[in-house]
């Protein structure tokens, strides 16, 4: 009983100085676009401005170039969803074949997937460049979406959660009931597998959510630039973060601030409504049938 | 590697194993095996100020390896890791297990905020980061206080490893947590339940079950986050980036890498140092995959 408390007591004690820990910069950050650019720099750091401050800043946000930041939204959207899609049907198979099936050169497939997992990016993003250059795809959505379906860390997820969470009895049962190798994936082991599913699709998402050197590169155009680079290019030109904003556009730190919080927003939703399934899958009952 | 076990192999016979791999390796070789191929050619062509590219199978690396930059940066990082790492690694575990333990509503919110600064990226990050670290409009300027040099400046490189860790904690936390406590819940709640009933107290369930039932994932977290902590990259370019000239451009040895690239648009020196890179981290990879058995399909 005593012991029961105390590690009840001892875990809550350890979240809360986790949550200060983390939330600090989060609650800073959600503040940032109720100053103004001098609040930031002279009033208390976790003090809340002014409410028509946050108007101010959208104003100015959203104004930029007659709102192109909705394009670069919409752009973010449609380059991520097509890549996930492309990502996971790839993925989760792979991981699966590769947990449950031995065949040769099923080591050399691992081995190779993690290899490519900690290759310098910088190695690689020249070589990228010049095949979809080679293939004239430069300068079009698919140069970022192709690159991004290429997922070996959701291969692993799979690969690892596949060995350590399905029992190899499960799939030999759907076998032996005469179960088709494609109906014992789709009708087996993704629904069992599912939230390792769910977490690989949401790593995906915020991986082509955020990444930034790959449409860097690859895209020239304003029009077709995502969130991510639209912004860094917006707050470069600017010099919104080194204080030496001398152009005439009104982007400062307050507006990156909210732009940032625009940018993440997407991906806390989709953490959330994600969460919810990341516990779900219990092989336990499964097994016994 | 080529731990087969008899189950699996008894499997094989009547699977068309290919067919589920093959999408996946299409991607492999197109987007992951062929630019690795080409970063690895490259790094066999010197590049000279006048005359034609030539090809060479040490000059870059010579040029490299007595870059006056390099000894340095390679201590950074090094301090950097053995830093970072440790830290990473009690706050993911710690944090993981507690969850785990009782998934309440408490432990779903932590989870929650842990991740959010690691969602913050690219210019936002660099804002955010910025803000934080610097003394005097920073939330916790008077913690940063305890730490400033006697010219009042916060980010010399002395301290920069120590503030890099706490960011790259903040920001890379949240990601693994998801990943260990999604490992720790895909355990069979039989498996727990009948040490339980064997007299384990928790203590002993996390160590002598928990634990070892997750072993691979432990593996793949070392592997992936050790080769991160070499390749450090976004965190000090973002503070460098803010802070012009408090901290060297390339303090770490993948800034060296990207200031060879886009700086001297010398492909061939990024290519090679990249590799070398590379290597320490495989060899740390394979030194761990060996270490732990950890291709074997499992026993299950």
């Amino acid at each position: 009983m005593f012991t029961q408390l105390g590690g009840r007591l001892g875990r809550n004690i350890l979240f809360a100085v986790t949550i200060l820990f983390f939330g600090i910069p989060i609650v800073w950050l959600l503040l940032a676009p109720t100053k103004t650019n001098n609040g930031l720099s002279f009033q208390n750091p976790l003090s809340f401005g002014n409410l028509s401050q946050i108007g101010t800043a959208a104003g100015n946000l959203f104004g930029y170039n007659h709102g192109i930041i909705w394009t670069w939204a919409l752009n973010s959207v449609w380059y991520t969803v097509a890549s996930v899609v492309i990502a996971l049907a790839t993925a989760v198979p792979a991981g699966y074949a590769l947990a449950k099936f031995a065949f040769r050169g099923r080591s050399t497939v691992l081995f190779v997937t993690l290899l490519t997992m900690i290759v310098p990016s910088a190695a690689l993003i020249l070589p990228l460049y010049l095949e979809m250059s080679a293939v004239g795809l430069t300068n079009t959505p698919w140069s970022v979406i192709l690159p991004l379906t290429f997922y070996p860390f959701g291969v692993y997820m799979i690969y690892l959660f596949t060995t350590t969470s399905i029992p190899n009895s499960i799939i030999e049962a759907a076998r032996l009931d005469g179960c088709s190798e494609f109906g014992i994936m789709t009708r087996v082991f993704i629904p069992l597998a599912r939230p390792a599913i769910v977490m690989i699709a949401f790593f995906a998402v915020v991986g082509s959510w955020n990444s930034f050197f790959l449409p860097f590169i690859m895209l020239t155009s304003q029009d077709l630039a995502t969130l991510q680079t639209g912004l860094q290019i917006l707050v470069s030109s600017t010099g919104a973060i080194n204080g030496g904003n001398l152009s005439n556009i009104p982007i400062r730190a307050p507006e990156v601030a909210l732009a940032a919080i625009i940018s993440i927003l997407p991906i806390l939703m989709v953490f959330l409504f994600a969460q919810k399934y990341l516990v779900a899958g219990q092989t336990a009952g499964a097994e016994k049938g | 590697m080529t731990i087969t076990n008899s189950r699996v192999r008894r499997l094989r016979r009547r699977t068309p194993a290919w067919g589920f791999i093959a999408p996946y390796l299409v991607l492999l070789v197109l987007f992951g095996v062929a630019p690795a191929i080409y970063g690895l050619y490259q790094a066999f062509i010197v590049t000279s100020v006048v005359g034609d590219p030539s090809f060479s199978l040490v000059q870059n690396f010579i040029d490299v390896l007595s870059d006056y930059r390099l000894p340095g940066s390679a201590l950074n990082v090094a301090v950097y890791l053995v830093i970072w790492l440790p830290i990473l690694l009690l706050v993911v575990f710690t944090l993981a297990l507690a969850m785990d333990a009782k998934r309440t509503r408490f432990a779903t919110l932590t989870r929650f905020v842990t991740y959010v600064p690691g969602a913050v990226t690219g210019a936002a990050a660099a804002l955010l980061w910025l803000f934080m670290f610097s003394p005097n409009v920073s939330p916790i300027g008077g913690f940063l206080r305890l730490f400033t040099t006697h010219n009042g400046s916060f980010l010399s490189d002395n301290t920069f490893a120590l503030v890099l860790s706490v960011m790259g904690v903040a920001a890379g936390a949240g990601g693994w947590i998801v990943v260990v406590y999604g490992a720790l819940t895909g355990i069979s709640s039989d498996v727990v339940e009948s040490a339980k009933l064997d007299g384990a107290n928790a203590w002993q369930t996390v160590w002598h079950i928990k634990l070892p039932l997750i072993r691979s994932y432990i593996a793949f977290i070392l592997i992936v986050s050790t080769a991160q902590g070499f390749q450090v990259f976004v965190e000090p370019t973002v503070i460098a980036a803010g802070a012009p000239g408090q901290v060297s451009r390339t303090w770490s040895i993948n800034q060296l890498v990207y200031s060879y690239a886009t700086e001297q648009s010398n492909y061939g020196r990024a290519s090679a140092l990249a590799i070398l890179l590379l290597v320490v981290c495989v060899a740390l990879a394979v030194f761990i995959i060996t270490k732990t058995k950890f291709y074997s399909t499992g026993d299950r």
